[in-house]
């Protein structure tokens, strides 16, 4: 029984590594594919390209612009006329337009107030309001509000405010919740593909032991993946802390993995070409995904949605994660996101195994 | 000059060459066929023909010479290509009539009155004009040929290239298909070159070509051929030398022997090649088995099994019974319902009506069959083992599977290896093996777990002739000296000669179940067991 077991595993696990097309696609979604997302989606204002016109001649115009600096904006570019600064706003080389007409020097000298104009390219919208933002604080700075408080803040859990670590950790997440799901179906449809199903079926082996050993194997090589993207992509290149306990990640990781691929077992049941599942998948994965949380806070989702997100496994796994990760929280606390990631998954995988049952 | 020339032509699929050297011409009016296994090249030598890949070397028709898909783009409008595959160009959800107008038009005729009358001239003769509204995914295999060959003569092509258009389709359908071809013939002097998959074939062909693993090995009219090799065939005698080789019904020696000459067929051409190029094959053995078996004198009884797939009614009411130690032959064409019965005796599709009983049990749920899994062998069609493992590795899975001990398993596969002749093979991937050792390597596959009986779904098609005759020696001994009994499938009808029994299928339903001999009997005219199931099928018309 255990000696059939394994034999299953191995053939699941040489298969695996032969073709090494299937290897390169795991190995970059755990290392490549974690790095771009962490490094590359930039919710803070970096790096903006600002330009002016300057009809004033200089005087509190410079004083303004010399507060523009690195690293949220480039040097400011002068511009002759609105229409250039225009132009290059529409060709995109520009994101912030600061036009600073002859009166308003004279104006806030005269009556004490005045105004600027400001352009936005608002189509990468987080980036300009953010811009807009400290334009208004620096303006703040020149201005008498007449109210004496100060703000003093203590950012926790991710003193830097970075994204960056948050991303990779929810991308890594993503692709854990997608290959447990397409490399478990792919391990059933592809003996479908070949023909080697009818042979597979035919074997004197129960087949409760043909489909526990076939995803059993899938979910081995996802934890191989965890490892290396843990290791060498969140702790490695994004220092990502790791306040709370390792061990528990690695199992509430494979509680999970068992999880996708129970999802995996219902896709394989219901397609007959690699092309259905990559579909399939993709039409499940989607949902599960944006009601995790994983790229918009659940309090701020529609509360029909948020009610939803309380069935997706992903969203215990990765406020799971994140306790682990950065807030560091006490293993007996964490009880509320195993029972969440163990009890969805026991449903899921359950479900995939009768439905993947039934054709054998 | 000859219509159609081809000279020197070599086709390359990465870096592979898969047909060197050909040449080949045609006259106006002839029918040209290429006969040899799956992979010898005349598949590619005819794409290469039709201008649709790239090739060394040159071909000229009518005149006019071409050395580059590029160059024989204005050639197109006089050549007409079926590839292989039975209904590959239709679209089944597309009416008889709706097809032969949109390839008149993708090929830009002239909708006029002649047009008109060649349409239902080319209907009439493929016997379709009844079934003019009906869509082509609710034709039979048969009928599906004949419309892609019609289709395909639409245009009027000069030049007609037809890869294996009668491979699977039944007797009559073939003859019809001839039919039209020498219609055409006639009336417009095509030139027809066509590959096919049966030998008898070849007699109503101007002149064949035959291929041998990427050469062309002999080329004439058949009788010209087997005439090159008339001296070196016998009646099947015990061999002694390498330079003689037997198989069931033949001996093969570039050596004289003491034993009366038998007229070759053009199989010959291929043993005595190989002989004459030195070309080592090896013996098939079976030894006896290692288990003890009692095995049931009844190891299969069916009947009246149904299996409907909606309206459509692939097995209907089959009666039928394989006792041990007899090759029981499925024959029938492609659709006829012979891999269909095979999965229902396996359990791989429901039965919907009908009794089947298995090594003595009645099988009425899939909690009946688990046990008797350990005594079945079943090799699917194309021999569908584990692409990514080697030969070994795959063998050792099985083996596992079987719960067959680490020492046993690794001993018998030696043993299996060496007697079937693929020892040189064990640490290959099943995709790099020739085509007869994959078959062969898939039977042991099969027979790893010593079982009583064996189910064989098509495990001969695109064989080529020498591993074809090993595979019936094979299963030949393993009949006497296991006392196995073996169902297999196949639709070339002359197979029929190695079975003890044969069933015939047609469209879902039993024609005939008789033993070979009684069937000559029956039919004493008969040439060819083609000849005798010709009768059946007409029979039922």
């Amino acid at each position: 029984m255990i000696g059939t077991f394994f034999a299953l595993v191995a053939k699941e696990l040489i298969g695996f590594f032969r073709s090494w097309g299937l290897v390169a696609i795991v190995l970059y979604s755990f290392t490549l594919d974690i790095y771009i997302t962490g490094a590359g989606i930039e919710m803070q204002a970096k790096n903006i390209a600002v330009g002016y016109v300057d009809e004033t001649g200089g005087g509190m115009s410079r004083k303004i612009l010399s507060r523009l600096h690195m690293p949220e904006f480039q040097k400011p570019v002068m511009f002759t006329s609105q229409e250039a600064l225009s132009q290059s706003i529409y060709n995109r080389e520009i994101m912030v337009g600061l036009i600073f007409e002859s009166d308003f020097e004279k104006s806030l000298k005269k009556y004490g107030r005045s105004s600027i104009d400001l352009l936005l390219d608002s189509i990468a919208a987080t980036q300009s309001f953010q811009a807009l933002q400290y334009l208004q604080n620096i303006l703040l700075d020149y201005a008498d509000i007449g109210i004496p408080v100060e703000l003093k803040i203590h950012k926790l859990f991710n003193p830097n405010a970075t994204t960056s670590q948050f991303m990779a950790m929810a991308e890594m997440l993503s692709v854990i919740t997608l290959l447990g799901v397409i490399l478990t179906a792919a391990v059933f449809v592809r003996e479908k593909e070949n023909g080697t199903w009818d042979i597979m079926l035919l074997m004197p082996i129960d087949p409760k032991l043909i489909i526990l050993a076939k995803s059993f194997s899938q979910v081995l090589i996802i934890m191989g993946g965890v490892v290396i993207a843990t290791g060498i992509v969140l702790f490695g290149i994004f220092d990502v802390p790791i306040n709370g306990s390792i061990s528990a990640f690695f199992l509430l990781s494979f509680f999970y993995a068992f999880t996708s691929a129970g999802i995996g077992l219902f896709v394989a049941a219901v397609s007959k070409s690699m092309l259905q599942v990559a579909q399939i998948s993709i039409l499940i994965m989607m949902p599960l995904i944006f009601l995790s949380g994983a790229w918009t806070p659940i309090h701020a989702m529609h509360p029909l949605l948020q009610e939803l997100s309380l069935i997706s496994p992903l969203r215990y796994y990765i406020e799971g994660s994140e306790s682990i990760f950065f807030r560091g929280t006490d293993v007996a606390d964490l009880w509320s996101y195993f029972a969440g990631v163990i009890i969805l998954g026991s449903v899921l995988y359950f479900y995939g195994f009768r439905k993947i049952g039934r054709l054998f | 000059m000859a219509k159609l020339e081809i000279r020197d032509v070599t086709v390359k699929h990465r870096n592979v060459t898969v047909i060197k050297d050909a040449r080949l011409y045609a006259e106006k009016g002839e029918i040209i066929g290429l006969i040899g296994a799956d992979g010898a090249g005349k598949s590619s030598l005819m794409h290469a023909v039709a201008g649709v890949i790239r090739f060394e070397g040159e071909i000229a028709f009518g005149g006019r010479r071409f050395g580059s898909p590029r160059e024989a783009e204005k050639l197109k409008p006089m050549i007409g290509l079926m590839p292989q595959g039975i209904g590959l160009v239709l679209y089944k959800n597309l009416t008889v009539s709706e097809h032969l107008s949109f390839f008149s038009k993708i090929r830009n005729l002239k909708e006029d009155a002649s047009l008109d009358r060649y349409r239902k001239r080319l209907l009439k003769m493929a016997g379709l004009e009844r079934f003019t509204d009906r869509p082509a995914g609710k034709l039979s295999g048969g009928m599906m040929q004949k419309l892609s060959l019609i289709c395909t003569l639409i245009h009027r092509p000069s030049l007609l290239v037809l890869d294996e258009p009668t491979t699977g389709v039944d007797p009559l359908s073939r003859r019809e298909l001839w039919k039209i071809l020498e219609e055409i013939r006639e009336s417009e002097g095509t030139i027809t070159l066509m590959s096919t998959a049966y030998m008898q074939e070849a007699a109503k062909m101007d002149r064949v070509y035959l291929f041998d693993s990427g050469t062309i090995i002999a080329s004439g009219t058949a009788e010209e051929l087997t005439e090159t090799v008339k001296e070196y065939v016998y009646d099947p005698v015990p061999c002694k030398s390498e330079r003689c080789l037997s198989t069931s019904h033949y001996t093969y020696s570039l050596d004289p022997l003491e034993a009366l000459h038998k007229k070759p067929t053009l199989e010959a051409l291929f043993f005595i090649n190989a002989l004459k190029r030195g070309v080592e094959i090896p013996q098939i053995e079976v030894s006896e088995r290692e288990s003890e078996e009692p095995i049931a004198q009844v190891v299969m009884e069916a009947k009246g099994l149904t299996k409907r797939f909606g309206d459509f009614v692939a097995d209907d009411h089959i009666d039928m019974e394989l006792k041990s130690g007899e090759i029981l032959g499925l024959l029938g064409a492609n659709g006829a319902g012979k891999t269909t019965f095979i999965k229902m005796l396996l359990g791989l599709y429901p039965i919907d009506e009908g009794e089947l009983t298995l090594l003595g049990k009645p099988i009425r749920s899939a909690k009946d069959r688990q046990g008797l899994k350990a005594r079945i062998g079943y090799v699917s069609q194309h021999f569908s083992l584990y692409k990514d493992m080697t030969v070994r590795e795959n063998l050792l899975y099985f083996a596992s599977m079987h719960r067959i001990d680490a020492a046993k398993a690794s001993s018998r596969i030696e043993r299996y290896a060496k007697e079937l002749g693929f020892e040189s093979y064990m640490d290959s991937l099943p995709t790099e093996l020739p085509l007869g050792i994959n078959q062969r390597f898939s039977v042991a596959a099969a027979l790893l777990h010593e079982p009583v009986v064996l189910f064989l779904d098509e495990p001969t098609s695109g064989v080529d002739a020498i591993a074809r005759s090993q595979f019936w020696q094979m299963l030949k001994l393993l009949k006497q000296k296991w006392g196995i009994a073996i169902l297999i499938t196949t639709h070339y009808m002359s197979e029929a000669e190695y079975c003890d029994r044969v069933v015939l299928l047609k469209e879902g339903k039993k024609v005939a179940d008789d033993s070979v001999e009684n069937l000559y009997r029956k039919h004493p005219g008969a040439r060819s067991f083609e000849e005798i199931f010709l009768h059946y099928y007409e029979d039922g018309r």
